[in-house]
C-alpha cells in the first residue's frame, strides 16, 4: 500500500529533521523542539475531526447505502482525533510547564483544546447509551456534525477574542508561517508524515472494524 | 407550514399552562440556587466577574431542568409517533425551538431582578446587560433543542442530555459570562453579542438541516 510506504519514508525524516537538522529557537531552546510534534498533533486531532464530520454527513445523506462503511470511519476517525488530541494537550502541557511555570494555565487554547474533548467524551458517552438500538448510526452522526459546527468557534474564534500566552508562529492573523527557513522544512515534513499516520491508522482501524462486522454476520465461518 | 408550528407550539404551551412542570423546576431550582449564593455571600457585594460568573451558572443549570422536557415528554407518553404523523418534522423543530427560546426567556427575567435584588448587584449599562442576556439565552436555546430530541432518543434522560449539551453550550455561556460582565462594569458588550447571535444561527441552520434525520424513524 502507497501510503505505508509513504509512512516508512516521512515519519523518519520528521524525527532526523526535528532533532539533528532543525536549530533551536532563540530564547526557548532545545524545548522548541517539541513544536515539530505537538503541533502536527494537534493539526491531525482537527483534521480528524473534520473527516469524522464529513464522513458523518455523508452517512447521513447516503439514502441508497452507497456507502456501506461509512459510519465505523467516522467513529474511528473521532477515536483517533481523540487519542491525537490527548496527546497534543499532554505535549502542550509539558512544554506549558518548562515556559510558563505550570502544566495548566487556562489558556484559551488549552481551554478550546479541553472543551473538544468535552465534545468527543459526550459523543462516546451518546454512542454507549444508544448500544443496541437501530438509531445508533444516525443520532452519533447527527452529535458529530453540531460538534463539528461547534469546533471553529472553539479552535479558531475563541482564541483571537481573548489574549493568549500562546506562541502565535504557525497560527497566526497573517496565516503565515512565522519560522526560519529550516525549522518550517521540519515542521513541514513532520505536518505531512503525521497526516499519513493518520490515514494509515484510520484505514488499519477501518479494515479491523470490516473483519469485526462480518465476524458478527456468520460468527461460524 | 405555518399552522402546524402555530398548533404544535399552542399545544406546548397549553400542556405546560395546565402541567407548569419546566417553568415550575425551573424556577424552584433558581430561585433555591440565589438565595444559597446570595446566604453564602453573607452580603458581601462580589466582583463583576464572579457576579456574572455566578448568574450563568444559576441560569444554565435552570434551564437545563426544563429545556429537555420539550422531546423527552413527547417520548414518555408515547405522543412523539402521532406527532411524526401530522405534523412535517420542520414545523416540530421550529415550534419546540420557540417553546425553548420562550421558556428560557422567562426563566431569564425571573432570575435578573432576583439576582439583583438578593446579590446586590449594580448593573452600570441594564440595556447592554438585557443585550448579552438575550442573546445568550438564544445561543443557549438554539443549541440544546436539537440535543434534546437527540437525547429524548436515546432513552436515558437527565444525566446524559447534561453531559451532550456542556460541552456545545460552553462557548455561548463562556462569551455571556464576559459580556454581562463588561455589562455590569458599564462597558461594550457589541462583540459578544455578535458572537452569540453568529453561533445561534449557525447552530439553528444545522439543526434545521439535522433534525429530520434524528425525528423521523426509519
Amino acid at each position: 500500500m502507497a501510503i505505508t510506504r509513504l509512512v516508512y519514508i516521512f515519519m523518519p525524516a520528521a524525527v532526523i529533521l526535528a532533532f539533528c537538522y532543525a536549530p533551536t529557537a532563540a530564547l526557548l531552546g532545545e524545548t522548541s523542539r517539541l513544536l515539530y510534534f505537538h503541533v502536527p498533533l494537534a493539526w491531525v486531532s482537527v483534521l480528524a475531526f473534520a473527516v469524522s464530520g464529513i464522513a458523518a454527513i455523508v452517512f447521513l445523506a447516503d439514502k441508497r447505502g452507497r456507502f456501506p462503511g461509512i459510519e465505523d470511519s467516522f467513529h474511528n476517525s473521532a477515536s483517533l482525533g481523540t487519542l491525537t488530541a490527548l496527546l497534543a494537550t499532554a505535549s502542550g502541557s509539558v512544554w506549558a510547564k518548562l515556559m510558563w511555570g505550570s502544566y495548566w494555565n487556562w489558556d484559551p487554547r488549552q481551554t478550546s483544546i479541553i472543551i473538544l474533548l468535552l465534545i468527543y467524551s459526550a459523543y462516546f458517552s451518546l454512542r454507549s447509551a444508544l448500544a443496541g438500538k437501530p438509531a445508533r448510526g444516525r443520532l452519533s452522526a447527527a452529535y458529530l456534525v453540531i460538534a463539528m459546527t461547534v469546533m471553529p468557534f472553539f479552535v479558531f474564534v475563541v482564541p483571537r477574542v481573548f489574549l493568549s500566552l500562546h506562541p502565535d508562529p504557525v497560527i497566526n492573523p497573517d496565516m503565515k508561517i512565522h519560522l526560519e527557513t529550516e525549522m518550517r522544512l521540519a515542521l513541514i515534513v513532520s505536518l505531512v508524515a503525521f497526516s499519513l499516520l493518520y490515514f494509515y491508522l484510520l484505514e488499519l482501524l477501518n479494515r479491523l472494524s470490516r473483519i469485526r462486522n462480518a465476524a458478527e454476520v456468520s460468527p461460524h465461518e | 407550514m405555518l399552522d402546524a408550528i402555530a398548533g404544535n407550539l399552542l399545544k406546548d404551551f397549553r400542556i405546560e399552562f395546565r402541567r407548569r412542570f419546566a417553568l415550575n423546576i425551573a424556577l424552584s431550582f433558581a430561585a433555591i440556587t440565589t438565595l444559597a449564593v446570595s446566604l453564602t455571600a453573607g452580603g458581601v457585594r462580589l466582583a463583576a466577574q464572579t457576579q456574572a460568573m455566578l448568574f450563568w451558572i444559576i441560569l444554565f443549570f435552570s434551564a437545563m431542568n426544563g429545556l429537555a422536557h420539550v422531546f423527552t415528554r413527547e417520548e414518555e407518553e408515547g405522543t412523539a409517533l402521532f406527532l411524526r404523523v401530522t405534523s412535517p418534522a420542520a414545523a416540530v423543530y421550529t415550534a419546540k425551538l420557540l417553546f425553548n427560546i420562550a421558556v428560557i426567556f422567562i426563566i431569564a427575567a425571573v432570575i435578573s431582578p432576583l439576582y439583583a435584588f438578593f446579590l446586590n448587584v449594580e448593573v452600570a449599562s441594564p440595556s447592554a446587560f438585557a443585550a448579552a442576556t438575550c442573546a445568550g439565552c438564544l445561543a443557549i436555546a438554539s443549541s440544546t433543542t436539537v440535543l434534546a430530541a437527540i437525547v429524548a432518543k436515546a432513552g436515558s434522560r437527565g444525566s446524559l442530555f447534561t453531559i451532550i449539551s456542556f460541552p456545545v453550550v460552553l462557548p455561548p455561556l463562556w462569551i455571556a459570562i464576559g459580556a454581562t460582565r463588561a455589562a455590569i462594569a458599564g462597558n461594550t458588550v457589541a462583540e459578544g453579542v455578535v458572537f452569540l447571535l453568529a453561533f445561534s444561527g449557525a447552530l439553528i441552520a444545522v439543526s434545521y438541516m439535522l433534525f429530520g434525520h434524528i425525528w423521523i424513524e426509519e
